[in-house]
């Protein structure tokens, strides 16, 4: 047991180690892509607990990123608090929100909690990011502007220090990511996962759902939010637009795509998120064999919506689930052949 | 010592009354059997207890606690634990982590103290485990421990079913059906384990099982529901040989002399059969239901096919008519082989099935429903035929069919099969919550439907009007055939159907001590199922038992009941 937790720390480091180098030499777009991918990633991580491992669906976690990063952005704009406050406000207030989310959830199932979460999403879209009435907490049409912000009382400008802020987000990605794993095994995660498995079963056998289903929702409001927080840090602004209504779509469809209950699926949809629409833009249009093409943004959420389908066909338990399954198939079979048993960690 | 006590319970869901009035008394250390036909509302009586609904009115008391607003995770923290008639492990954990679900739940683990794996977690997480393994290896269950549970066939679910139960240290283990799919050699193993559970475990049981033999070897005391009522409360030999019961297992004795009612039409019994079913076997899932059930149905003849619940009736007609894949067997169906053809090739060759529930749709008007029949025929079809079948149907062709009475519907999709001219008509519970008269009048129309040329074959509960009606019957028993003969023959020898389903030879469970509720229970049994006294008081008991010569538990349960009484 502790061994396997050794394992994880090691792995968890590493993989930190080399997250953190990779957009060293990145231009400013591509740094800024890096920090939107690990906000991302937490939006999806949130699924991972949610979805992946307590079974409920939600349509509304891009709005809890949005409650997290609005939260942090007029903490730092109005009371000019250290960043690190900031962030703790918009989990707190994300958290709460997913609190009274869950609410709904002991009573819904499946579809009908589907719409209902969609409906949070667009009203929080529509009537309170967008809002004249909510401008305390929007900071009006522009939104709040984070140019300068200071976190630890180190200077924590936007663009110039785009990398410090990405080191961040990513080391507490790890850590956040390397507690849902654990979660995963542990006796609180097994008690989740009783209600993805049979809510009647698990309520029968003394589990408290109303508490479960709530914690899930409030913990995964958090994570969504923590990510959110740190939006205003790396774009210097909010606005409505990255939290809307198809944001949360995003986030449900590429949570899938990659493999709802595993944790690195997060990190991987965070970055194709981020990633991939830049790329296109930039590098979508030129000439080949003697043809112009130009492919727009419009082309990625078509390729989503193909790569869904054919992954569900192909893939059904995702796109890292299916990988770590045949690779761990592969080392059993192998492990076989030698006649030696194999540790599956 | 009553453990729990229900009162009054009543249920209605929407216009049905599920149940009614019911009361029912339970002791420590007993196994009480709740039996009846489908529909008489055991399993709402059990969840009701296990507080997955709520009644309308009634009471419970468990331990003198009241249930009536606890929610079902609270009842379990009192001492409830259940089991599940469509089986509800948590398929993506492994055995070993099923059970040990149960014991953190009822333990106070701290959610954020468990993610850190603190040493509180660790050390508690070590203990459950050792626990889960110790209960695996009394169940016999020690090697699918690291198995997952969806990968294990039916019947170890069901054992791991009550083994994690059985984890959260229960004192009432509610068990649904446990011997759902299970043949007569399971079954026998299985009440062996209920014994070994009780003893080892020391808890009470409520078994609900559709399988009297089961039922009847196992319990101390049973209770009968019928239509949400208590039709009968006894020992399980009186039980038996009660004219209520097996009058409620077998619908009245028909009134009608045999003599009479032997108006077969001769059918050709050279006549190659129409339909000729072999060996067939099936199931859902890890659960096979039937295996080898060999029947024939030659034309124009009806055949019924009876038995108790469970017993595979209606997956065999699944299988025959394309609706489920055979596993094994062949199905010949007009010469031609039909086994594993999708249901709408089979219905062209003129098979039709009308499905337990009627397969209508709620939605279209009388007159609609009947011209889908089109569909199937390629042309468009004159629906006369059916309102000259059912005079009643005409007058209603506007009316949609969801707002038709039970009766109604079942004329819709009996008029509607005949639309199609088939061949064979194969029906599945037909009476299945229709009131006597309504049945009878659809009896008739099975006769008519002979008279025309067309064979049936029927699945029923109502044994009597069925065996009246069908000139051969096959009784099933654990999913294949255990008789088959004539329908007069079976008629007359109605002792032989009703061992099909009430069981045969049991032994009646030892008694002794009366109790409160005049249900009788092993004064023994009860010492291992004694209540926590303090010592200076067990030691009195213990005084007094000697000096009266009679077992402890026989006065401590006399003193509990002078108490319970006040």
């Amino acid at each position: 047991m502790t061994s396997r937790l050794m394992v994880r720390v090691l792995v968890t480091l590493v993989a930190f180690a080399v997250l953190a180098r990779i957009p060293v030499g990145f231009d400013v777009g591509f740094k800024f892509d890096s920090g939107l991918a690990v906000i991302w990633a937490f939006g999806l991580l949130s699924l991972v607990l949610l979805t992946g491992y307590v079974g409920q669906i939600s349509l509304c976690q891009a709005t809890f990123a949005g409650v997290g990063a609005y939260a942090a952005g007029m903490m730092t704009a109005t009371f000019h608090v250290d960043y690190i406050v900031a962030v703790a406000v918009g989990v707190a207030a994300a958290f709460a929100l997913g609190i009274i989310v869950g609410l709904p959830a002991l009573r819904l199932h499946g579809i009908t909690l589907a719409i209902v979460t969609l409906g949070i999403a667009l009203v929080f879209d529509r009537y309170v990011f967008q809002d004249h009435a909510f401008e305390w907490f929007t900071g009006g049409t522009g939104g709040w502007s984070v140019r300068e912000a200071s976190m630890f009382g180190l200077q924590m400008d936007s663009s110039k220090h785009l990398m410090a802020a990405y080191v961040v987000l990513l080391a507490l990605f790890c850590l956040v990511g390397l507690l849902m794993v654990n979660l995963h095994d542990s006796g609180a995660g097994r008690r989740f996962r009783a209600i993805r498995d049979s809510e009647l079963a698990a309520a029968t056998m003394g589990v408290d759902l109303t508490r479960y289903k709530l914690l899930a929702f409030g913990m995964s409001a958090a994570i969504a939010g923590l990510g959110g927080a740190f939006y205003p840090l790396v774009a210097g602004t909010v606005s409505p637009q990255p939290f809307w209504l198809f944001t949360s779509l995003q986030f449900a469809a590429i949570a899938v795509l990659m493999g709802v209950r595993y944790v690195p699926a997060a990190a991987l949809g965070g970055a194709f998120m981020a990633f991939v629409p830049d790329v296109l833009t930039r590098f979508g249009h030129g000439s080949l064999f003697g043809h112009q093409y130009e492919i727009s943004y419009d082309w990625f959420q078509i390729a989503v919506g193909v790569l869904l389908i054919v992954q569900l066909i192909a893939l059904p338990d995702g796109v890292w689930g299916d990988l770590r399954n045949r690779v761990r198939h592969a080392r059993s079979t192998v492990g076989a052949l030698g006649g030696r048993r194999v540790k599956v960690a | 010592m009553t453990m729990l006590r229900v009162r009054d319970m009543t249920v209605r869901f929407g216009g049905i009354v599920a149940l009614d009035g019911i009361s029912l008394d339970l002791n420590r250390g007993e196994i009480l059997g709740l039996i009846g036909p489908n529909g008489a509302g055991k399993t709402t009586l059990f969840n009701c207890i296990s507080g997955v609904i709520h009644p309308d009115r009634g009471s419970i008391f468990f331990e003198g606690h009241s249930l009536v607003y606890a929610p079902p995770h609270v009842r379990a923290r009192f001492g409830i634990a259940r089991t599940f008639q469509n089986l509800q492990l948590w398929g993506s954990m492994t055995v070993e982590e099923n059970l040990v679900v149960p014991m953190d739940a009822l333990g106070r683990r701290n959610t954020f103290s468990d993610a850190l794996y603190l040493p509180f977690s660790a050390y508690a997480e070590r203990a459950s485990r050792e626990r889960a393994r110790a209960i695996l290896h009394v169940l016999e269950l020690d090697r699918y421990a690291r198995t997952l549970a969806a990968d294990l066939p039916a019947g170890i679910q069901r054992r791991v079913e009550i083994a994690r139960a059985l984890a959260m240290r229960p004192r009432l283990l509610l068990l649904d059906e446990p011997a759902a799919g299970l043949d007569a050699q399971e079954t026998a193993r299985l009440a062996e384990l209920l014994h070994a559970v009780r003893q080892r475990f020391h808890v009470s049981m409520l078994l609900v099982d559709h399988d009297m033999s089961l039922v009847l070897r196992v319990c101390d005391y049973v209770y009968v529901l019928d239509f949400g009522k208590l039709l009968a409360r006894g020992q399980p030999s009186a039980i038996r040989s009660d004219p209520k019961v097996i009058a409620a297992y077998l619908g009245e004795e028909s009134n009608q002399s045999t003599g009479e009612t032997t108006t077969v039409v001769a059918a050709p019994k050279q006549a190659a059969p129409l339909l000729e079913v072999k060996q067939l076997a099936a199931g859902y899932g890890g659960l096979e239901v039937i295996r080898d059930v060999s029947l024939q149905v030659r034309p124009g003849e009806v055949v019924a096919c009876i038995g108790a619940n469970g017993a595979g009736k209606t997956t065999t007609l699944r299988a025959i008519s394309g609706m489920i894949h055979p596993r094994r067997g062949r199905v010949m169906f007009a010469g031609i082989e039909v086994t594993g053809r999708s249901a709408e090739r089979i219905s062209k060759l003129g098979l039709i099935h009308i499905p337990e529930g009627r397969g209508l749709f709620p939605r279209l008007t009388v007159e609609d429903t009947l011209r889908l029949v089109s569909n199937t025929a390629g042309h468009e079809v004159d629906i006369t035929p059916a309102f000259q079948l059912f005079p009643k149907l005409r007058e209603r062709r506007r009316q949609l069919v969801g707002t038709l009475s039970g009766g109604e519907q079942q004329m819709v999709a009996m008029g509607r099969a005949i639309l199609s001219k088939p061949r064979l008509v194969m029906i599945d519970e037909m009476s299945q919550g229709l009131a006597p008269s309504v049945v009878q009048q659809l009896f008739e129309i099975i006769r008519v439907f002979r008279d025309e040329g067309i064979a049936v074959l029927l699945v029923e509960q109502f044994v009597e009007s069925a065996l009246d009606v069908a000139d051969r019957a096959y009784v099933f028993e654990h999913g294949s055939i255990g008789l088959s003969g004539a329908a007069v023959d079976l008629r007359r020898d109605r002792k032989l159907v009703a061992g099909s389903y009430l069981g045969t030879a049991v032994e009646t469970p030892a008694m002794a001590a009366a109790n409160g509720n005049e249900h009788r229970v092993d004064p023994a049994l009860m010492e291992i199922v004694s209540v926590r006294v303090p010592a200076k008081v067990k030691r009195a008991l213990e005084q007094r038992a000697e000096a009266e010569g009679r077992p402890t538990g026989a006065v401590a349960i006399e003193l509990l009941e002078k108490v319970d009484r006040q």
